[in-house]
């Protein structure tokens, strides 16, 4: 399996912090990869790293073998890794199937131009690209809420909507920050079965999550983070019977629930 | 500070429909109200002495004629009431009955088509038989026509209020656009009227929509406006004038400022880019006094200095000098804000305008979905300053000299406030609040002293004709402004949107920030 994205001694300090510290893995085309670990483990801002949003302070970063090192956010999504976030973060007064236009907005041809005078090109990608964003709202079950604001919807849909609006931007990598939290055991399933269908489309899901339930049900892999380190990198199997992660989760309540999912 | 200034300029894209519903009610019930009264208010409006139908009734109370008066009376009441009624039964959560509704719609019809009559009768036909001798004999044209078109208006807001309710934007231009296609014709008696409606009016309704770009649609809060418009405005006058021996036609000249405009804001704006809120503001405000101040020191030798640039060239179209007809700057001004927000409200709905509202809404979120932040900030700084760069190139054109005192602080904040009171982010709003703003500015304030003696006269209380007004100005114009945002908040033209953001308030980070470069 050749290496879609590979984390080298990514490294992101915080003043004294080392939120992450030396991490290496990589994430092979079709996987579905979950990284776990304790609050305040270091994942979010691995992510963060990933998508340009933090630099790093060591190491390095690369897709299909090229350094993304320094590259703004918007260049790191044109090249495919598409994210969405722990803390929601829609365009609360745009309508839902505006969001989803928004990830269309660096694929799309027309010009300023063409916007101000509304000439056939703009009007045709116009129409095009919301027949894409309905279709994809339609997928994730969002399809009565087109027309309200982001910020109408429940908590639960609008985890959805962040994920028809990253998946509006034609990714090839998709991250997903805490994508089960909040949600009821019958939105759980339909999320895993969606994950499940995207990577039947070619697409790679790396996934942040608490719940093990959805993390040993999807997993290829799991990568395992503690105070910024990685401890532990495997199979499901691999990672529930290793002494460092059931330690790492001691007491948390969470080793439980590991052991019984 | 910052959760304060967030809350106002958070801008809107849905607008309400009672919203413009109640604007075209209050709209109609000041028009018909006005031109009833108007020749007490004459001077102002009007160079002759002359007639309204309240003039006609105190000259000829058992007039036959008269009695067509008192039925428009009926009818004006009717007009002006019904706001009233309305409004106290919606604030108890009830709604108007419907048949009301047809019976204020006849209402306006029947004044309609009495007012028509009666300035027929008087003007047309020999009225003394009728109504007696008038003074002097004339109309006060505009109050004849400000009657009509208040009852118009009430008649169509009335008559099809269903389709205002449902279609609040095209009814707003219904409402509004003739209103200022006419506005030149209606004041005709009255040429510093429309010399108002021409450089005060139309000139700020196009800042306005500008810097509309700029804060209402990408969010970013731009306290040095005038900047642009100084930079417009100078260029133009450079171009078309003695000061350099170069004249250039005015239609080019639009073209040439809003390109130096753009491009001044594409400049400008590329060092702020890392900012919000309060510390763009601050720089912002910045740009806003050093470009005046580069003036008065004559930069380059370019600007004229103090004294600023004068004798500008009055374009002129086959027959028609527009140095001497204002009206056809006024008309010109028009067909090119029209022009200006058609292709903004296209921008709007569009790819461009879509990437705005994302980076006003969360700028992290926009650029982890694809948005170059850079690339859109520049394009809505470049493209708001474009639009006050056609208003400079006009605006020299108009009044003949551009000096540096033109493009002060407070130009800045007066578009600032006319986009506040109209709605931010919302076009009508904007258009609303250009003219709300600058009637007050530029009319109602200067008038004040005329209007106020007039009254005291009439009532002969001479208490009221003795406030020198002049010295109260700008603490009535502060007065004005805190009280319209204390009963609207959100705007004169608010959306739904809006009014939720005002109640809870959300913080947005900059990307800058976020990755710890700012
Ligand atoms: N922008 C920042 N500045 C300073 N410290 C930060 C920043 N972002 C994160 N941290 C710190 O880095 C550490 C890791 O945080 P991170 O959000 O990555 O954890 P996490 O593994 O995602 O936790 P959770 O499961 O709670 O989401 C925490 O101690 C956090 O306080
Ligand atoms: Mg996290």
């Amino acid at each position: 399996m050749t290496a879609l994205l590979e984390l080298d001694s990514v490294t992101k300090q915080f003043g004294g912090l080392l939120a992450v510290s030396s991490v290496s893995f990589s994430i092979g085309e079709r996987e579905i990869i979950s990284m776990i670990g304790p609050n305040g483990a270091g994942k979010t801002t691995a992510f963060n790293c990933v998508t340009g949003l933090f630099p790093l302070t060591r190491g390095d970063i690369r897709l299909d073998g090229h350094s993304l090192g320094g590259l703004p956010p918007h260049r790191i999504l044109r090249l495919g890794i598409a994210r969405t976030f722990q803390n929601i973060r829609l365009f609360s007064y745009m309508t839902a199937v505006d969001n989803v236009m928004v990830g269309a907005h660096w694929w799309m041809k027309a010009r300023v131009w063409d916007g101000a005078l509304t000439t056939p090109r703009s009007r045709r990608e116009e129409h095009a690209v919301e027949q894409r964003a309905l279709e994809l709202l339609d997928l994730l079950g969002l399809a009565n809420y087109a027309g309200n604001y982001a910020r109408e919807l429940p908590y639960g849909l609008q985890r959805r909507l962040e994920i028809a609006r990253a998946l509006a931007t034609r990714p090839r990598l998709l991250l997903l920050d805490e994508p089960a939290a909040g949600l009821n055991p019958q939105e759980k399933n339909e999320l895993m079965a969606l994950i499940a269908r995207l990577r039947g489309e070619g697409l790679t899901v790396f996934l942040i999550e608490h719940d093990m339930r959805v993390v040993m049900g999807i997993s290829d892999r799991i990568v395992v983070l503690d105070h910024g380190e990685k401890i532990a990198e495997g199979s499901p199997a691999e990672v529930r019977e290793n002494p460092r992660v059931v330690e790492a989760y001691l007491g948390s309540g969470a080793s439980q629930e590991m052991r019984s999912a | 500070m910052n959760r304060l200034l967030r809350a106002f300029f958070r801008p809107t894209q849905k607008i309400t429909a009672t919203g413009v519903y109640t604007i075209l009610v209050i709209a109609a019930a000041a028009m018909v109200l006005l031109g009833w009264f108007l020749p007490w208010f004459v001077g102002p409006f009007s160079e002759g002495v002359g007639f309204s139908p309240q003039d006609a009734i105190s000259t000829a109370p058992t007039g036959i004629g008269t009695i067509l008066l008192y039925v428009t009376g009926v009818c004006m009441l009717i007009v002006l009431l019904s706001p009233f009624v309305e409004f106290t039964l919606r604030a108890r959560h009830r709604a108007l009955d419907v048949r009301w509704d047809m019976v204020r719609a006849a209402a306006s019809v029947v004044g309609l088509v009495l007012t028509v009559v009666v300035w027929i009768l008087v003007r047309w036909i020999n009225e003394e038989p009728l109504f007696g001798a008038l003074p002097n004999g004339i109309t006060t044209d505009s109050a004849v026509w400000l009657e009509m078109y208040g009852f118009g208006l009430a008649a169509i807001t009335y008559g099809l209020k269903r389709l205002v309710l449902e279609r609040p934007n095209v009814m707003f231009v219904v409402g509004v656009l003739p209103f200022g296609v006419l506005l030149p014709l209606m004041f005709h008696q009255a040429p510093a009227f429309v010399l108002w409606a021409t450089q005060s009016l139309a000139i700020y309704m196009l800042l306005g929509l500008g810097l509309n770009v700029v804060v209402g649609f990408a969010g970013l809060l731009d306290l040095g406006y005038a900047a642009f418009f100084a930079i417009g405005g100078y260029a133009c006058a450079s171009l078309a004038s003695p000061i350099h021996g170069v004249h250039i036609s005015l239609w080019m000249l639009i073209f040439i400022g809003a390109a130096i405009a753009a491009t001044f804001g594409a400049i400008l704006g590329a060092p702020t880019l890392r900012l919000r809120g309060d510390y763009l503001a601050i720089v912002t405000l910045g740009f806003g006094e050093i470009i005046p101040d580069l003036a008065t020191n004559n930069v380059f030798g370019l600007t004229g200095g103090p004294n600023g640039i004068s004798g500008i060239d009055k374009p002129v179209v086959g027959s028609v000098n527009f140095g001497f007809n204002p009206q056809w700057f006024y008309w010109s001004l028009l067909f090119f804000s029209v022009v200006v927000v058609i292709m903004l409200l296209n921008m709007q709905r569009a790819r461009i305008g879509r990437a705005w509202v994302a980076l006003r809404e969360d700028e992290v979120a926009a650029a982890a979905t694809g948005i170059n932040t850079t690339t859109t900030k520049l394009l809505a700084f470049a493209i708001g300053a474009s639009v006050s760069g056609l208003a400079g190139a006009f605006y020299g054109a108009i009044v003949s000299i551009v000096s540096p005192d033109d493009f002060q602080f407070a130009v800045s904040i007066a578009v600032l406030s006319i986009i506040v009171l109209g709605g931010i982010g919302n076009i009508s709003g904007v258009i609303l609040g250009a003219f709300v703003l600058t009637f007050v500015i530029f009319w109602a304030l200067p008038n004040l002293q005329e209007w106020s003696a007039t009254l005291g006269h009439t009532f002969n209380v001479p208490a009221i004709s003795g406030i020198d007004f002049t010295r109260y100005t700008f603490i009535l114009y502060g007065a004005a402004l805190i009280i319209m945002m204390l009963f609207r908040p959100a705007g004169l033209l608010p959306s739904r949107a809006r009014k939720v953001e005002l109640e809870s308030g959300i913080e947005s980070e900059s990307l800058a920030a976020v990755q710890g470069r700012a």
